[in-house]
Parts: C-alpha cells; structure tokens; sequence
C-alpha cells in the first residue's frame, strides 16, 4: 500500500459534466466541490438520475470528460493524459457493484487473479496473493466454481475479495448490498468496514440508509447538485 | 498463455457462434486458397532447378520460311533450327550454357510392358545448364551427342521409374525400347522434376540428336536451316544481366542470320527479306520453363479475384458477427477496465480471441481448398490437372494462415474497438450494450450488408455473362455431327514399324473396326479434329493470282474414304474418296467453301487443280473432285480456315492417325471394343486419346466451361454468405428495436406499418448494393471481354438476370425478419431489454 501524503487524498473543485443535447446541454454533475481524506467512509446518497454513478466514475478515474479540477495525492487529474490517469487509477482504486459483476466464464480463483494480471504481477507472487485472499475470505473451497455456483451473498463476497486483492487505496462501492437480502448485505458492509478500519478508504453508493450508517460521512446529490454533505458518526 | 486458455474457453463457451464464424471462413478462404494454389502452380512455381531465376527463354519472331513444328513449349515464333541452335551454343560467350529441347510421342517398352507417353528430346548440356542432379545414375551430357543419331542412351522420368521399373536400381544398363529404338537405361531424372514445359510430362529423356530415329515421320532438320523445331532456353553468365546477354547473343545471331541464312532465302519478296535479316533473339525469364499453357492468366486472375470477393462477402459476415458478440460483451469489457485493464490490453484479448477462430478457421480451410481444388481440377483436361499437385503441406497452408488471421484481424478490430468503448458509468446503468449498439454500429453492419449486395451483383454479372458465353459456345454450329462418334489414336511408326507395315496396320486396324456389330462407319484422319493440332501448306491455287507476300496456306488433312459421312460433314458436290484412291492413282482432293473462297475458285471448283509449295512454281498435280460443307477443324471457338483433304492412301509418309468410328450403340460399347480390336490387330500398340468425340469437343472448351462452371459456383456461394450476412443485420436490428416497435404497436400502428421499416430498410440497402454492384460489374464485364465469346462484356440479360436473382434472395433474407417483426406482442416488447 503507497504511504499517505498529507493533505486530503481527493479534492474535487467546480467539477461539472454535462452531454450534447439538441443544441444545448443536459447537466449531469454541476460544481461539485468535496474533499475526501485518506481513511474516509463516504457514501454518496440521492434520487435516481442525481449523478451519483457518474461521479462515481470519474472517482474510478474510468471518465475523464468533465470540467473543472479533479485531485488525487496533489496531483492534477484534470491535467493526466489519458495513459497517465490510467495507471493512477490502477495502482489506487478498486470497484465492487451492485450486480457483482464476476466474469462469468472465469472460476473464483480466476476472477480474483484478473485485477492482478492486469497490473502485470508475476504470475508466482499473484498465485501466492489469490491463495492468501482465498484463505482470508475463507473461500479456498469455492476457488474453482464458477460465479453462477455461488448465492449472491457469496459471489459479492469474491467481488469484494476481487476489489481488494491488488491492495487499492480507494474502494468505490456502487450499491454493494442491492441485490442481497439484508443479513447478507450486513455482512458484505462488515467486511468493507473491516478494510476501512484498517485504512482503505471506501466510497460508496446507495440509496439505504442502513447501509450507510455504516459510513462516517453521507454526500447528497440531487439534480447534478450536491445538496448536503453530513456526518453519521 | 492464461489469456490465451481464457479465449480458447470462450471460443468453446459459444460453440454456434464460432462454428459458424469458423464455417464461414473456411469457406471463404477454403476457395481462395484452392484458386491460389492452382494460379501459384501454373503462373508462378519456378521449376525446380538451381537458381531458376537465372534462366531465360529465347524467341526469334519474324519471318521464316520451311517447316515448323511447334508444341506446347511455346508458339511458332520460338522455335529454331537444329543448325542455327548448335551454332549459338557452340560459339556464344554470354550465357553459361545454352541449351536445346523438343517434345516428341514415345511408345516406350521395357521387358514387355509398353505404354504410350510423352518424351523429351533435350541436348547434352540440358540438364547441366538447369542445374539437375540425378536421382540415381547420370544425365544425358555433351557426351551423349556424338554424331546425330549415335547416342542411344535415355533417362528416365522418376515417376516412370518408380511406378513402372518398380524403383529397380538395377534398371541402370538395362535396355528400354523408346519408339522401336533399344536404348540404354542411364540414369534417372530427380523426383517432381518434370522437363522444362509446362503441361508435359515427359517419361523419357534422349538425346536431341536422336530425334530422327524417334520422329521417323517429321521431315529430318538436323541439317536443314529451315527446318525449325528446337526449343532454347539458357543459363545468365555468372554476373552478368539479361540485357548483357541479349546484345551478346543478338550480334552472333545477325552475324549467322546476314552471313549464312539469308542466301537460303534469296527468292523471299525484298520486304520480307529485309525483315528476315533484322530479326532478333528476344529474352525472357525463364524461371517458370516454357509453356504456351501458363498462357491462362488472364482467367486464372479473374477467378482468383472472384474467390476473393466471396472471402470478402464472408469476412464482412464474420466482422458482422464479431460486433454482435462485441456489444453483448461490452459491459464485460467495461468492467474489465474498471479492474485495471487499458483499451489496448481489452482490445488485445478481443484479438487474441478472434485469432483463436481464425486459427482454427485456417484448420478447416485446409480440407474445404482441398476439395475446392479437387473439384477444380475435375473440370480440366487430363494434362493440366496431372501436372498440378495437390500440395498444402508449404505455401497453401502459409497462405490459409497468413490470409485467415489478417482477415479476421482485420475485420476483427473494428468490432473490437466498439465493444471497448463502454465506460463504467454505462454499465453501472446497464446500459454497457446500447452504448456500443448504437448508430455507428448500426451504421457499420448496415454498410457491410450493402458492401455485400453490391459485390454479389458483381459476381452474379460475371456469372451469368461466363454462362451466356457458354450458351453461345454451346450452340456454334460444328458443321459435323460429333455425337455417336468415339476417336482414338494409333501410332505405329513409333514401334519402329516400316512404313509398309504402318500402313498395313492402319488398313486393317480400320477394317476389323468396321466389322465389329453396331459400328456404321469408320475413318481416319492425319490431323486431330478439335484437338488443337493444325497442318498448314502454301499452296500453288489454279487460276488464283497470287501476289507477291500473300498468304496462300490452307489447313489440310490426309483422311479416309468415308471421312465426311462418318463425320456427318455435308457434302455439297463432288465425291468423297474412295478406295480407288490409292497409291498410283491420280491425286485428288476434297476441299471446303473456305477453301473455294479463299481462292476465288467461284461456282465450278470441280475439276479444278492445285500444287503444295510455292504459290508459283509448284506443280498443280491435285485435282479437286469434292466440295464440303465447312466445317471446325482444329478449335471449337476458332474460326472455320480454308481446308483441303487427301487421300491418306496417297500419302507414304504418316506414321500416326486419328481414327474415328461412329456406331448405332452406345459410345461407352465401342470405347471398350476399340482396345480389344487393336490388341487383336497388333497388342503391343498403343491406343492413344481413346474417347467420345463429344469430349473431345468439351475439351476444347474447357476454359470456358471452368470458368462459367466456377463463376457459378462461387457466385452462388457469394450469395447465401450475403444473404446471411443481410439476414444477421436485419435480425439484429429487428431484436434491438423491439422495445421501440412495441411502443408503436401500443399507441395504434399497424403491423403492415411497423412491417413497412424492414422493408423500406431492405429496399434502401438492395438499392443502393446493386446499383454500385451493376456500375463495377460493367467496368469488370469489359476487362473480361477476351473470355467471352459471342457477347460483349455489356450483356443486359446477365445485368438483369443477376439484379432478378438477387432481389429474390434479399427478399428471402427480409421475410423472417419483416414477419417477426410484425408479430411483436406489445406487452412483451416493453418488457424487453
């Protein structure tokens, strides 16, 4: 994990993104302006349609078309060429989704290796990591199944596995609990406040507010706006 | 290597979808590999010999008079004088070695088996200057050529030897009886070493300077200035450039030309001489030997390209498919993104899998270009397709892989660019699939359908132009019944039979033939009919006035009594020969209406007389008593010459005939009696070209009918890949609009109206195809002109029975699709995604 640099680890300043439309614009994000500190639990909250998704993605730094300034450790996203944005977003972030979004064709062990060959690791040294994250997530017997074998509370338990193996500083959670039952989803948040409590930092999104009552903080979005910015805890 | 098992699993996980990627493919490529194959074999496999690309081909086009014989080593314009060849070889300096060659039919007999094939006549520096090393004794060398008609010495072809001689090492010393003539067996020739022409297979190599013992029949021209009948080809000089050696040779040949050869032709007109005397050697690469037969490329091309525009129409399906499977992937895409990979990396493994199909395409292909090319080769004559090997093991194969991997790549890429377009915000809505789905996909797959309706009419005009041209060959007027007739030769003089005994066994091969029940009548002639052969002899015409320069030959033929009944050849006056037409009786003649004409002999030739030689002095000692109906003489597709027939009875010297007989049974009856009669007659000779005449008429036309047949074919195959590839697209479009279709059948369209979508979008896509396809098919009807006969390259009965056969096929393609689309059920629409 890279050491910590003072200062907040993401700072967005007049963000703004908006699409072509017949002539005009339709806003998407409209002067976003938030900090999120290293070891922060933020969930971001609003009606369908307020953005949250796309500001997820620009977080992943996965859509660089926006306006306005965007940093991450002091470093100017904004100003990243699309090769340099890339490999800040590999080395830093990873994602778990509210449908899972396991490779379906790829059995567990495989799926918790893609992140990792991604970043080219050495196949030895990603054999000994998926081993190890198998074992932590007590999943070792599952290795070779296939996500359709899995309940879903299991196949988000490897996607969380999966976000977590290439040791990311920033988890980016979209609706990591939608699509399981709550005792389930309960358990999904303990794991990820059990990787924040030892320093990853997670942002989330969702619309329970039992889910994020696991969070520190809680970021509203309504049409594009951020409409309120609270502490939970 | 995990990426690699990842695609091969994928491949695996839709086996559909890759079958028939993989089918497509093979088919595609499956054809253009097999056309490939034969056009390398017959237009660029260099012989097999050192350095073949240091070999050159000499020409001398001009002027000359006296005997020629030319063959399939090239035309009339290559051949030269056995003197004139030994005094370049002997005193040229610019080429490392010259060397001389002549085809010749060989009966060949060893220890009692005979067969009848094609030998070679080659001089002693043959094999040295073509680099040859023996499979097993030695090659004729200078040695062999001691004195004309002193070396009887022969080597034999390694087919021969290892299909006849059984492979004997021992064959080495042994005799071998080469048209009568006892040789001595001396080596054997390298295996796939087929002589120098292209088209021959010679079983036997002999000296050139035995071609008198071997052609007993052909005038002797070892020491005739004027009687030209070799084939030269040469070895560049170390270092040196082909027009280095042209100058060289070129002032030793008009040094020979000016100071010896042009006395010979002192009674030529002035012009003519002047000509002769300024006549040059030209060069030629001669990395690929000497064959009027490579002479095809111009339709070798063609189908070559027709087979690449089915590759074409089949890699547009493929590239179809690809992106239908691209979009469904999208969101897989995206989200492998978010797990870290770069576009390059995604579209990377996109390409990785689509290699994965075009390798095992290129498998498959293997076998589809195999019976591709077998059927291919069904089609040709005997003599091409024996000299084309069926061999994918080396360049065929690198071909099928190089082409299936570029292509699918190629068509590959754009699919894989589209379905790494989808951001995550896209597919964290779902949306991963409409994101890459969208217009220029759209747009994409709607163009490749229209690419492929315009490249089907292209190959649909060619088709059908290919086919109207065989019609038209089909129905040329022959001016004699060939149906019923069975043709074979026989050659006894190259038994090394005496003339007497030639002519006995002609007489009586004939005669048992006659006697055989459900035969008619029987016949022979000097000259195959249809068969390409040709006889030509200036002629001393009564009362035609000859000027001077003018061409006075006419096509002839020594035949026997009966000829033109059997042949069903219309007699319009006179009399056919008859048995009294014999050896001491006045010479007569049967002459054609293009005969009459071209010598202005009006309406009473009867009686009339004419001399063969010099259009002046030679004796007019034939006295024309018949007139025939014209009638094709030596091609199908040529046009009718000016003909004279003799009695082969008058005529000593033939030593090999044609002989047909016509019978009121079934052809395939006499094709089994004739070989018994003959046995019975003589079972050492051999009957050669035994066949319907009707093949033989086919043969002539082969060409033509290949390329009408495979035209065809292709054009078909073109089309049900196209009208899949429209299907797919208007299938794909049907399913992607559904939800928008359900929405407008709930607010009160009718199916006819949401019907009339497809349709309109279909008659777009047709309009658009065939009108771009009908532009180039004109441009590429007139390129092939020259194939076609009977029609020019702009044929409107092709044009529109190509747009008629299309539009059926589009319209079958639109039916599916137009009538699911129409059955949509609302509800079920709104609920689709």
């Amino acid at each position: 994990m890279s050491e910590a640099l003072p200062g907040p680890m993401i700072r967005l300043q007049g963000l703004e993104k908006s699409y072509p439309y017949k002539g005009g614009q339709t806003w998407v994000l409209r002067q976003i302006a938030l900090e999120i500190n290293e070891g922060d639990f933020v969930t971001i909250m609003g009606p369908s349609g307020a953005g949250k998704s796309t500001l997820l993605a620009i977080l992943g730094f996965l859509d660089a078309e926006f306006t306005g300034e965007f940093w991450f450790d002091g470093q100017a996203v904004h100003e990243m060429s699309p090769k340099a944005r890339g490999k800040v977003g590999k080395e830093n972030v990873g994602f778990v989704f509210q449908q899972f979004h396991l490779l379906d064709d790829l059995t567990v062990a495989e799926n918790l290796d893609i992140p990792l060959s991604y970043r080219n690791v050495p196949r030895k040294e990603r054999d000994a990591r998926v081993a190890e994250t198998l074992d932590r997530f007590q999943m070792v017997g599952k290795k070779d199944l296939y996500p359709t074998q899995l309940s879903g509370g299991q196949q988000q338990q490897v996607a969380v596995a999966r976000a977590i193996i290439a040791e990311p500083r920033l988890i980016l959670a979209d609706e990591p609990t939608g699509s399981l039952h709550w005792r389930q989803g309960e358990a999904i948040m303990e794991m990820l406040s059990g990787l924040n409590q030892n320093g990853t930092t997670i942002v989330q999104v969702t619309h329970d507010e039992r889910v994020a009552g696991f969070s520190r903080r809680v970021i509203e979005l309504a049409d594009g706006w951020i409409s309120a910015d609270r502490k939970t805890k | 290597m995990n990426e690699l098992k990842q695609a091969l699993r994928r491949t695996l996980a839709q086996p559909g979808l890759s079958f028939v990627m993989i089918a497509m493919l093979a088919l595609g490529l499956g054809a253009t590999t097999a056309m490939y194959s034969i056009y390398h074999e017959v237009l660029e496999r260099p012989l097999p010999v050192a350095e073949p690309e240091r070999l050159v081909n000499f020409g001398a086009p001009g002027p000359k008079r006296g005997f020629t014989s030319c063959s399939t080593a090239g035309n009339c314009d290559e051949i030269f004088s056995y003197p004139m060849f030994r005094d370049l070889e002997a005193r040229q300096t610019a080429f490392a070695g010259i060397a001389g060659h002549s085809a010749f039919g060989a009966n060949l007999s060893y220890r009692g088996g005979a067969i009848s094939a094609q030998g070679a006549l080659v001089s002693g520096g043959y094999f040295s200057v073509l680099g040859v090393r023996p499979a097993l004794g030695r090659l004729i060398g200078p040695q062999d050529e001691p004195r004309v008609g002193e070396s009887a010495v022969a080597v034999l072809d390694y087919a021969y030897w290892r299909d006849y001689l059984g492979a004997d090492p021992g064959a080495i010393g042994q005799t071998l009886i080469v048209n009568g003539q006892a040789l001595t067996i001396v080596g054997v020739a390298p295996e796939g070493f087929f002589g120098t022409t292209w088209g021959v297979h010679p079983k036997v190599f002999v000296p050139l300077s035995l071609r008198g013992l071997m052609e007993p029949n052909m005038p002797r021209g070892e020491d005739s200035r004027t009687t030209y009948w070799v084939y030269l080809f040469a070895r560049l000089a170390p270092g040196g450039s082909i027009d280095q050696a042209a100058t060289a040779i070129n002032a030793l040949y008009s040094g020979i030309l000016n100071e010896v050869e042009a006395a010979l032709n002192s009674d030529m007109p002035p012009d003519m001489l002047e000509q002769f005397r300024r006549r040059t050697i030209t060069l030629a690469p001669g990395a690929l030997g000497q064959s009027w037969m490579r002479d095809i490329s111009t339709p070798l091309t063609l189908l070559l390209g027709v087979t690449a525009l089915v590759l074409l129409i089949a890699c547009a399906n493929i590239a179809n498919l690809l992106l239908a499977r691209g979009v469904a992937r999208s969101g897989e895409m995206a989200l492998r993104a978010s797990l870290g990979a770069s576009r390059a990396r995604l579209v990377g493994q996109l390409l990785l899998e689509a290699t994965v199909v075009a390798a095992l395409g290129g498998l498959a292909t293997l076998p589809v270009a195999a019976l591709t090319q077998r059927a291919i080769l069904a089609l040709a004559p005997d003599q091409i397709a024996t000299q084309i090997t069926v061999d994918f093991s080396g360049r065929a194969m690198l071909f099928a892989g190089t082409a299936a991997l570029a292509t699918v790549l190629l068509f590959g890429l754009f699919p894989a660019l589209q379905a790494t377009r989808a951001t995550l915000g896209t597919v964290i809505k779902g949306q991963a699939a409409q994101s890459v789905g969208g217009r220029g996909a759209a747009r994409f797959r709607t163009t490749l359908a229209t690419v492929q309706i315009a490249l089907s009419t292209v190959l649909l005009v060619l088709a059908g132009l290919f086919a109207h041209s065989l019609v038209n060959i089909a129905s040329v007027d022959l001016g004699m019944g060939v149906d019923s007739v069975v043709s074979f030769s026989v050659a006894p003089r190259q038994n090394g039979y005496t003339q007497e005994r030639t002519t006995e066994t002609f007489d009586r091969i004939e005669s048992e033939l006659a006697a055989v029940p459900g035969v008619t009548s029987v016949t022979s002639s000097s000259v195959a009919l249809l068969a390409n052969n040709f006889c030509g002899i200036g002629l001393n015409v009564e009362g035609f006035d000859a000027p001077a320069g003018a061409d006075t030959s006419s096509s002839c033929s020594w035949v026997s009594p009966g000829f033109l009944r059997t042949l069903s050849v219309p007699l319009l006056t006179g009399r056919e020969f008859t048995a009294a037409d014999g050896p001491g009786a006045p010479q007569v003649a049967i002459v054609n209406q293009a005969f009459v004409r071209k010598f202005g002999l009006g309406d009473a030739p009867l009686g009339k007389h004419f001399g063969m030689g010099d259009a002046k002095t030679a004796e007019r000692n034939i006295e024309i008593v018949g007139i025939a109906a014209d009638a094709k003489y030596n091609t199908v597709k040529g046009e009718i010459p000016p003909l004279f027939l003799l009695p082969r009875r008058q005529e000593s010297r033939i030593g090999q005939l044609s002989i047909y007989v016509r019978g009121a049974v079934e052809p395939q009856a006499l094709l089994a009696a004739i070989p018994r009669v003959v046995a019975s007659v003589d079972p050492t000779l051999p009957v050669q070209e035994l066949t319907t005449m009707r093949k033989t008429v086919e043969s002539s036309v082969f060409l033509d009918r290949l390329v009408a047949i495979l035209s065809a074919a292709f054009a078909t195959l073109a089309t049900v890949l196209a009208a899949i590839g429209l299907y797919g697209v208007l299938a794909y479009n049907v399913a992607q609009r559904t939800r928008e279709i359900g929405i407008k059948l709930a607010l009160g369209a009718t199916p006819q109206h949401v019907r009339a979508t497809v349709v309109k979008q279909v008659a777009s896509m047709a309009a658009i195809g065939m009108t771009a396809g009908l532009i180039v098919s004109i441009a590429v009807g007139r390129g092939a002109g020259s194939l076609l006969y009977g029609l020019s390259g702009y044929d409107p009965a092709a044009l529109v029975g190509a747009v008629a056969a299309l539009a059926a096929v589009v319209a079958a393609a639109a039916y599916l699709p137009a009538r699911r689309v129409a059955g949509v059920a609302p509800m079920e629409a709104l609920r689709y995604e």
